[in-house]
């Protein structure tokens, strides 16, 4: 993904582009807070204090590929300073709010257990586990966006991975994965 | 529970369908639009009310006499300058000339003592001779 603003595109950033954005982007956005966070009105409050702010930096933003970035970029922050600022006690995998299974998925019990097990990851890694699964993200494109290192970028991947994999192991023994 | 056959991107595969996008809550563009548009108008307020406070005479009478006020101390404070400049400069020409006079008077005596050590040495050893025969 080039995350970077190409010259060639139009500004989008008259009154109604705002809207347009806002419509174009608010699932990517509510669904990174929603998955990161794991609590849908957090999400929704952070969501939009992303899109008022997007508001107000909007004509520094050459492109659609630069707000895009931008989103993911912000979005990704604040959900750490959000998570940093008002860490809840820990709690266990079972009091974690289950986020609301998508309809199609193949397998929803596993799928919501897995939802839950990255809610537990530490906070980069799961940032990091969210944009390359949900935004179908490279690790070059993540590294940029969180500013950090490629290769801590994929160590983060293979942790989380092996983790994940150990807990739905252990807790749903059938299942091979 | 669900079995699956082992796949070494199964994982993966799940995961990318346990993380799919969800879709915002109703209204949620709305919303944003409303507060975007009431930040807007705040700060649009706010702008104007800090404008508005020169439509008030006494404010404006008030603001001209601080700015002349500025400018005349800053005026003073140039010329006290430029006066401390110009006294520090004659002070300076006539530490110079005072200078030029010392160095020419100790010159002069210079030139003296020297004449009176070139005319000594051929009185003196005559002079000493009889004392020490005495």
């Amino acid at each position: 993904m080039a995350a970077l603003p190409t010259a060639d595109r139009t500004p989008d950033t008259a009154g109604t582009g705002f809207a347009d954005i806002v419509r174009r982007y608010q699932s990517m956005v509510f669904s990174i807070a929603r998955h990161f966070l794991g609590d849908p009105s957090a999400a929704e409050e952070l969501a939009q204090d992303v899109f008022l702010q997007l508001h107000s930096s909007l004509k520094d933003l050459k492109s659609d590929e630069h707000v895009k970035f931008w989103l993911r970029k912000v979005t990704g922050h604040r959900c750490i300073d959000h998570r940093r600022r008002r860490r809840p006690p820990q709690v266990s995998l079972d009091e974690t709010p289950e986020p609301s299974a998508p309809q199609n998925s193949a397998d929803p019990l596993l799928a919501r257990r897995l939802r839950q097990y990255v809610a537990s990851l530490p906070e980069k890694p799961r940032l990091v586990v969210i944009l390359r699964y949900q935004e179908d993200m490279l690790p070059e494109d993540i590294a940029e966006i969180l500013a950090m290192p490629v290769a801590t970028v994929k160590s983060h991947l293979q942790r989380s991975l092996a983790i994940l994999r150990e807990k739905v192991t252990r807790t749903m023994g059938e299942v091979t994965i | 529970m669900t079995s699956m056959n082992p796949n070494p991107n199964r994982l993966e595969d799940v995961l990318k369908q346990a993380l799919r996008r969800e879709e915002a809550p109703d209204n949620f563009a709305a919303r944003v639009l409303t507060q975007a548009a009431q930040n807007s108008r705040a700060r649009e307020t706010r702008r104007e009310s800090w404008l508005g406070v020169f439509s008030q005479p006494l404010v404006r009478w008030a603001a001209f006499a601080a700015v002349s006020i500025c400018l005349i101390a800053e005026g003073v404070h140039y010329r006290n300058q430029q006066r401390e400049r110009a006294q520090g400069e004659a002070a300076k020409q006539q530490l110079m000339l005072a200078l030029r006079i010392a160095g020419s008077k100790l010159h002069l005596a210079k030139e003296k003592v020297n004449e009176i050590n070139t005319s000594r040495p051929e009185s003196q050893p005559e002079s000493r001779t009889p004392r020490s025969q005495s």
